[in-house]
């Protein structure tokens, strides 16, 4: 007979092997795919889709008039037909005619008809509502505030068919028309000013390929197919989850344990140890995004006082800066940490454009012998010989500020703060939190610093190039040149592709020539997916893209 | 004691209370919005206009001066309501009253565990006096205290999750799982939960061992423990009747406040395994500048803490009479 504590023992035994026993229900089938996500959507509405996610998210619910995908033979991008079955410009493509397709509703039953389209231009750029795409439709007729006028800009030439006209003198092109088109049905019954924080937004009516099937908030959105829609298809995944996994260790663990079967902007360093699971594919992304080192172009001090633009004494030559950039190995930055996963960078316009760049441009090789040079024609030597450059009684010494927790950028500031000390520079590194950072890059109150740009597509290089610092608050560096305001200006003018390459081809030189900032490299964005999705296919313009199609 | 002196001084110290708490609020209200930073930081990108960067500024309020910011606040605070949160875009009672239920019920889980385990293992430290068993208890406790939650938490999952497969890494529950199986459901719930909770309350056990452990350690010396065991009182009922009570008075106290940082929540195990509660909610609101949500998780945690510490006094007052006394004073 057993006693009361072996007895005691034997039903903890008992109980922890029914515990463990259990068989969890499998996150993962055939017939879903578990996307791994670092943290929680704000709003299912497309109005609000400023994060990558959100806009991932919206892409699969609700359909756009147009889709665009990506044409690697070009490097451009191609449109093709989703809400809009076809369409037609007119002579001078200042109106396009749209005709809908007739067999889309929303997941209420209600059809999505021609007033919906129009309801949609009309409530993302008013300025009450204050969606992701407000103060964007500068093609169009728009009033003081930006809101598009309908009454001029819209025709209804049928129950299929629209007729759209853009301002004067813009240049349109489909890219105006590609957003998630909104239920009018169900935001036009409320104040505009309550379409931010309605409780559609967490339980959306939409018309895309998948629905919302529930939403456990900081845990997982998930989606199913939406039979009734015409991009669905037999065969294909039928549940899409994303899941909130918030630490990276979490998603790495999980994504080789098989409970999440596609993680994005993974670690070069895991890269071997994801390939060795064999269970998953390995892609990267490229292009997309680049790291650069500013120079702050104007003195931080003069424009504090009386936002006076006066040049930086150490950053205002262009000679400076190209010796800078040429005192930086970037090379070993990219063999040493990035792994080959990146590509040294020229200027902003990606080398996914391949018609944009000028691929005879060699990047600033690693010359700290010829850098010095550059800086003794400035006049900075080291004259009282004590290891620092100087020029009229002043040291180069500056500060570069970086964000905190960021390895990749501490190690290739450390590595720069080396080859600079060979050259006679004090760089002292300061780390700071990300908004912080934000805020005296905002200010122009930091020297110099790191960070990164994720290019938009279309290329649009005026956001952060324009001279005109008031109206281009991302031109973080200060950088200023008429010539180059002249070029931005044209490519918003009516010109073909071809004008357009050029120009691009000489905005590229001129930035590359002045070095308003030191261009570091392309980072790849690391993908690794379980094998079991096929018909995946990773572009520039995403890895959850068109993801319907995934079988 | 009279009743009514007692509920007198209740009433003095939840008043103190509510103007300790007023005070970090305002305090902290100035604060955030000095602080580097702003809630529109979050809309400077490549494909935003920076005209929406003005209008949502307006919306927040932020182009107002710091003091009509801080009328309107207190106004709206009065009638309960403290404002919408900037990143959730909901009222912030909704938000913090999703993520305050899991906190709780993690928190009181892993509270209970180290409390019965830090108690179980100083009797048997304390039977086994200076033999092996209290060596090794002494020792453990020592290294179980040294080791950070982010290190027992990895260890954890590698061995567990990733090695043995038994438990989950992440979350609270399967995504997906079906709702109207109950019992699946609640296993499914207590799989995801016992990692986390073993985490959370390993650092915490040490403490109580230690702290009982001492107890034990005095009070077997006491004149009346002496006496008793003169008397020919066993062991077991000098333990349990007279060493276990004399030693939680101090403890409860200890607990009290305790338990209410844990309701503050678990930052590092939250994150570890990606769990929604307060901690994870707090510091996402402060790396977000969402100043309404910062107060709000403030203003929750602050009272949680005031009141499990008043929780405590009121249980150590059942237990000892002579601290109405005290509290009184």
């Amino acid at each position: 007979m057993f006693s009361t504590r072996k007895n005691s023992y034997l039903y903890f035994l008992v109980l922890l092997s029914i515990f463990v026993g259990c068989k969890r229900t499998p996150t993962d089938n055939n017939t879903q795919v578990v996307i791994a996500i670092p943290s929680d959507v704000e709003r299912i509405n497309p109005l609000f889709s400023y994060s990558v996610n959100e806009a991932n998210i919206s892409e699969l619910i609700f359909l756009s008039l147009v889709k665009h995908s990506w044409d690697y033979k070009t490097g451009d991008i191609k449109t093709e037909s989703m809400l809009a079955d076809s369409w037609e410009w007119n002579g001078d493509s200042s109106a396009i005619t749209l005709e809908l397709r007739n067999d889309v509703q929303w997941s209420d039953g209600v059809p999505l008809t021609i007033e919906d389209v129009i309801f949609s231009f009309d409530v993302y750029s008013d300025p009450v509502v204050e969606s992701y795409l407000y103060g964007s439709f500068k093609c169009f007729y728009t009033d003081n505030d930006n809101h598009i006028i309908a009454e001029k800009t819209f025709e209804k030439l049928s129950e299929r068919k629209l007729q759209i006209t853009f301002a004067p003198g813009s240049s349109p092109s489909l890219f105006n028309l590609d957003f998630p088109i909104v239920p009018k049905h169900i935001f036009d019954k409320m104040p505009r000013k309550e379409i931010a924080t309605a409780k559609e937004n967490f339980a959306p009516v939409t018309s895309g390929p998948f629905t919302l099937e529930k939403w456990e908030k900081n845990q997982a959105i998930i989606l199913k197919e939406n039979p009734k829609s015409f991009l669905h298809k037999d065969g294909n995944v039928k549940r899409i989850i994303f899941k909130v996994i918030p630490g990276y260790n979490a998603r790495l663990t999980q994504l080789k344990n098989g409970e999440v079967d596609l993680a994005e902007y993974l670690k070069p360093e895991d890269v071997s140890g994801l390939k060795n699971t064999g269970s998953l594919v390995v892609a990267s992304l490229k292009g997309r995004e680049y790291d650069y080192l500013g120079w702050n172009n104007l003195d931080p001090g003069q424009f504090k006082k009386n936002r006076n633009i006066v040049p930086n004494k150490l950053f205002g030559s262009e000679k400076i800066r190209q010796a800078l950039s040429m005192a930086i190995n970037r090379n070993e930055i990219l063999s040493e940490y990035l792994h080959g996963y990146g590509e040294l960078a020229n200027s902003p316009i990606s080398p996914i454009f391949k018609n944009a760049i000028d691929e005879k441009l060699m990047p600033y090789a690693f010359d700290l012998a010829k850098a010095k040079t550059l800086l003794a024609e400035e006049g900075w030597i080291d004259k009282d010989r004590n290891g620092i450059l100087e020029k009229n009684g002043e040291e180069f010494k500056f500060i570069l500020t970086i964000s905190s927790n960021n390895p990749r950028r501490i190690f290739a500031s450390t590595l720069i703060k080396n080859t600079f000390k060979q050259l006679g520079i004090d760089m002292k590194i300061e780390q700071l939190e990300l908004g912080m950072l934000i805020d005296r890059i905002n200010n122009k109150s930091v020297d110099a610093w790191m960070a990164s740009w994720i290019i938009p597509i279309p290329l649009d290089l005026k956001f952060s190039w324009y001279s005109h610092l008031a109206t281009t608050p991302m031109n973080f560096p200060s950088y200023q040149n008429k010539e180059l305001d002249a070029l931005l200006d044209k490519l918003e003018t009516k010109i073909s592709w071809q004008q357009k390459n050029e120009i691009y081809k000489n905005i590229e030189a001129l930035l590359y020539r002045d070095q308003p900032v030191t261009f570091l490299y392309w980072i790849d964005n690391i993908v690794a997916y379980n094998k079991k999705i096929k018909n995946i296919e990773i572009t520039p313009l995403g890895t959850v893209h068109h993801c319907w199609l995934w079988q | 004691m009279k009743a009514s002196q007692l509920f007198l001084s209740l009433i003095k110290r939840l008043t103190t209370s509510v103007i300790v708490l007023l005070l970090t609020v305002s305090f902290l209200f100035v604060l955030v919005r000095i602080a580097p930073g702003d809630p529109s930081q979050k809309f400077l990108s490549p494909s935003l206009s920076p005209q929406l960067i003005e209008k949502v500024k307006k919306t927040f309020q932020l182009d107002k001066q710091i003091h009509e910011q801080y009328v309107s606040f207190l106004k709206n605070a009065l009638t309960g309501d403290f404002g919408v949160s900037y990143s959730f875009h909901r009222p912030v009672n909704e938000v913090i009253a999703e993520a305050l239920p899991f906190t709780i019920l993690f928190s009181l889980s892993a509270f209970v565990l180290q409390l019965i385990g830090g108690l179980l293992f100083a009797v048997l430290a304390f039977r086994y006096h200076k033999k092996l068993w209290d060596k090794f208890l002494s020792h453990g406790s020592m290294l179980l205290y040294a080791v950070p939650s982010f290190v027992s938490g990895l260890f954890f999952i590698y061995v567990f999750s990733v090695q043995l497969k038994i438990f989950p890494s992440s979350g609270i529950r399967t995504v997906g799982i079906l709702e109207n199986n109950y019992f699946p459901l609640l296993f499914d719930y207590a799989q995801h939960l016992f990692l986390p909770v073993l985490v959370l309350s390993l650092t915490g056990l040490p403490v109580y061992f230690k702290y009982f452990r001492e107890h034990f350690e005095e009070s077997q010396n006491k004149l009346f423990i002496i006496y008793l065991r003169a008397n020919g009182v066993s062991e077991r009922r000098i333990l349990l009747s007279h060493i276990i009570p004399n030693s939680l008075n101090s403890i409860i106290a200890y607990a009290g406040v305790d338990l209410g940082i844990l309701f503050s929540g678990a930052l590092i195990t939250e994150m570890i395994f990606s769990l929604p509660g307060m901690g994870r909610l707090a510091v996402g609101a402060i790396l977000q500048r969402d100043y309404p949500l910062i107060i709000g998780c403030t203003l929750t945690v602050g009272t949680l803490i005031i009141l499990t510490s008043l929780l405590a006094d009121l249980i150590r007052l059942k237990i000892d009479k002579r601290l109405v006394k005290g509290l009184i004073n």
